[in-house]
């Protein structure tokens, strides 16, 4: 009997008879056949879909103007400000969940008493739905009716109004992201030191190193891969962020936190200008893209140690 | 391996800022049960309140009946399960089909569906919302729901799991003459249980909190899901804080229970592929 000689991707070969393998190769095809149907509806048409309508225009009759849409989005003042204002969010975001993250990791990364539920109670904020944790911070925010400000009197500090002014709005943003955000970051960062192997530290420990000097040298550099994952996964969904805009300051004041999502939704769903807004998410698509392919780029001359 | 200590004499200092940090995570929800059971006036006092002088658990009838919320519910729980099961059974039959078998184009098929996690929805949810009206499913359950049944994530977990499966177990089943779908269900499923339990709970956990793509698909109010009926609280009856707490707090609840009894999967999850 002909044989095939098959090798799937762990590098396993197989030796499959003939007449099994185009047997298998149908069942494979039938299996497969509500995964195909799935992604091409409801992935790959609505992204033609998209990009056709990119490049028509919002008006009357719908002309087919080429990239005129992509060239308005760099004029548009609204749009760059939505962008900046998303990419500073973005970063700022990720720099301190990161910082946060990977120092409550370090500090879990120790056996302790009660490590675990510290943990669990740690990564709450994370599972909760953005809605809730948007509405629990407007109100605990708020200059009228808030708690805060009430805690802030009794300390002796100067009260807040973080969410009506335009120039601290956004980083009220920020910290209740980053608040929501570090428990995920720590869960990375602790599965990334849990795969150092104690020996560098033991080796280093008897050359007289402390513990400074262990973190800044054998930590820090072999922890690089997760570093980078954190960072890149962080942005990517920091830069998408909505609920935040939506519920918490409605884009506002004076469209401080008009995050490019929100920016997007308002365009086409209240605008109506459903080109300009295909057009719009497929330059943030395009950012995202270069984000993913440095990403794996880079994971691929991973680190070795 | 844990460490022993970061450095000697660390575990007070640990415990400290630990229990500070911990504290800072959920000294939020604590605030948003205790806001829910408080009066109108109480909420709206100048000077906010912090434990309600006689707690108004009537706070949590009222929001059945000011607005249609166990029909939110009702809809959160088919949207959220509906999208649970058809994970539970369609990713793991393609991650089977990546795992075990070979075919022609099957690394071409294996990729298009993994260039997918490159997609965010919001890439998607223009012109889903143009499909959505096409097909006449906006304010329908299919509309919430046919946009999320697989995920590229799903399917490659399911394949990582499956993969170190003897083959010896399947070709065992096919001379014993079982059926290939019998195989899958009775043979691979069985087999690889806490992937499912992982997969389930990220699963519904995802589609339970999910905002933005209810919020643009249905605009009538009886098809709102708990997230987009939540905010209802906060535009039409304006600013109720009270129900907004005691509403936030109904939907948080069964999301916190199932996490603290499932925490460790979640923990695993998250650590194994770093998607929520």
């Amino acid at each position: 009997m002909k044989v095939v000689v098959s090798q799937d991707n762990t590098g396993a070969v197989r030796r499959v008879p003939m007449g099994l393998a185009s047997r298998q190769a149908l069942i494979a095809y039938i299996f497969l056949f509500p995964a195909f149907i799935y992604f091409t509806v409801f992935f790959f048409v609505p992204i033609v879909i998209e990009f056709w309508s990119s490049l028509h225009s919002d008006d009357t009759g719908n002309a087919f103007v080429w990239f005129d849409n992509y060239v308005k989005a760099f004029e548009d003042q609204r749009s760059i400000n939505s962008f900046v204002l998303t990419l500073v969010f973005a970063i700022s975001v990720t720099i301190l969940s990161m910082v946060f993250g990977l120092f409550l990791a370090l500090l879990l990364n120790q056996s302790f008493r009660g490590r675990t539920i510290l943990r669990t109670i740690l990564l709450i904020p994370y599972m909760t739905s953005a809605v809730i944790v948007g509405l629990m911070w407007r109100n605990i925010l708020d200059p009228l009716v808030g708690i805060l400000n009430k805690v802030l009197i009794a300390v002796g500090l100067p009260t807040q109004d973080w969410l009506s002014n335009y120039k601290e709005a956004l980083w009220a943003l920020v910290g209740i992201t980053v608040w929501q955000a570090m428990g995920y970051n720590m869960v990375l960062f602790l599965a990334g030191l849990q795969g150092i192997p104690t020996l560098y530290q033991e080796a280093a420990k008897i050359d007289g190193a402390n513990a400074w000097g262990r973190f800044r040298h054998i930590t820090i550099p072999l922890l690089a891969p997760t570093t980078l994952f954190v960072s890149i996964i962080s942005v990517i969904s920091s830069l998408q962020a909505f609920a935040q805009a939506f519920i918490i300051t409605n884009g506002g004041p004076a469209e401080s936190t008009r995050f490019y999502v929100f920016h997007v939704f308002n365009v086409a769903f209240s605008e109506g200008k459903f080109a300009y807004a295909s057009a719009l998410t497929f330059l943030m698509f395009l950012a995202i893209l270069v984000l993913t392919f440095i990403q794996l780029r880079v994971n691929r001359n991973g680190v070795e140690y | 391996m844990f460490k022993e200590s970061l450095f000697p004499g660390a575990k007070p200092l640990t415990y400290l800022i630990l229990g500070i940090l911990a504290l800072l995570a959920i000294m939020p929800f604590i605030y948003m049960v205790l806001l829910s059971l408080q009066t109108e006036a109480e909420t709206f006092a100048g000077d906010p309140v912090l434990i309600p002088s006689d707690p108004q658990f009537g706070n949590y009838l009222d929001i059945w009946q000011k607005a249609p919320f166990a029909r939110f519910f009702l809809n959160s729980a088919i949207v959220a399960g509906v999208i649970t099961l058809s994970h539970l059974f369609f990713d793991p039959l393609a991650g089977y089909v990546f795992a075990k078998f070979q075919f022609r184009f099957k690394n071409v098929f294996f990729l298009l569906i993994l260039g997918t996690l490159m997609i965010p929805f919001f890439v998607r949810m223009i012109p889903l919302y143009s499909m959505m009206a096409g097909f006449g499913w906006l304010n329908t359950y299919q509309g919430l729901i046919t946009p999320f049944l697989m995920s590229a994530y799903g399917i490659f977990l399911m394949r990582q799991f499956i993969q170190p499966l003897p083959f010896e177990l399947i070709d065992a089943a096919r001379i014993d003459g079982s059926s290939e779908f019998g195989i899958y269900a009775r043979i691979i499923l069985p087999q690889i249980k806490p992937a499912l339990a992982t997969l389930g709970l990220f699963t519904f956990v995802t589609h339970w909190d999910e905002f933005l793509w209810p919020l643009i698909v249905v605009n009538t109010t009886e098809m709102r899901t708990m997230t987009t009926g939540l905010t209802l609280f906060n535009q039409e009856y304006y600013n109720q804080w009270q129900y907004m707490a005691a509403g936030s707090t109904v939907l948080f609840i069964p999301i916190l229970l199932l996490f603290l009894f499932t925490q460790r999967y979640f923990v695993e999850g998250i650590a194994l592929t770093g998607l929520k």
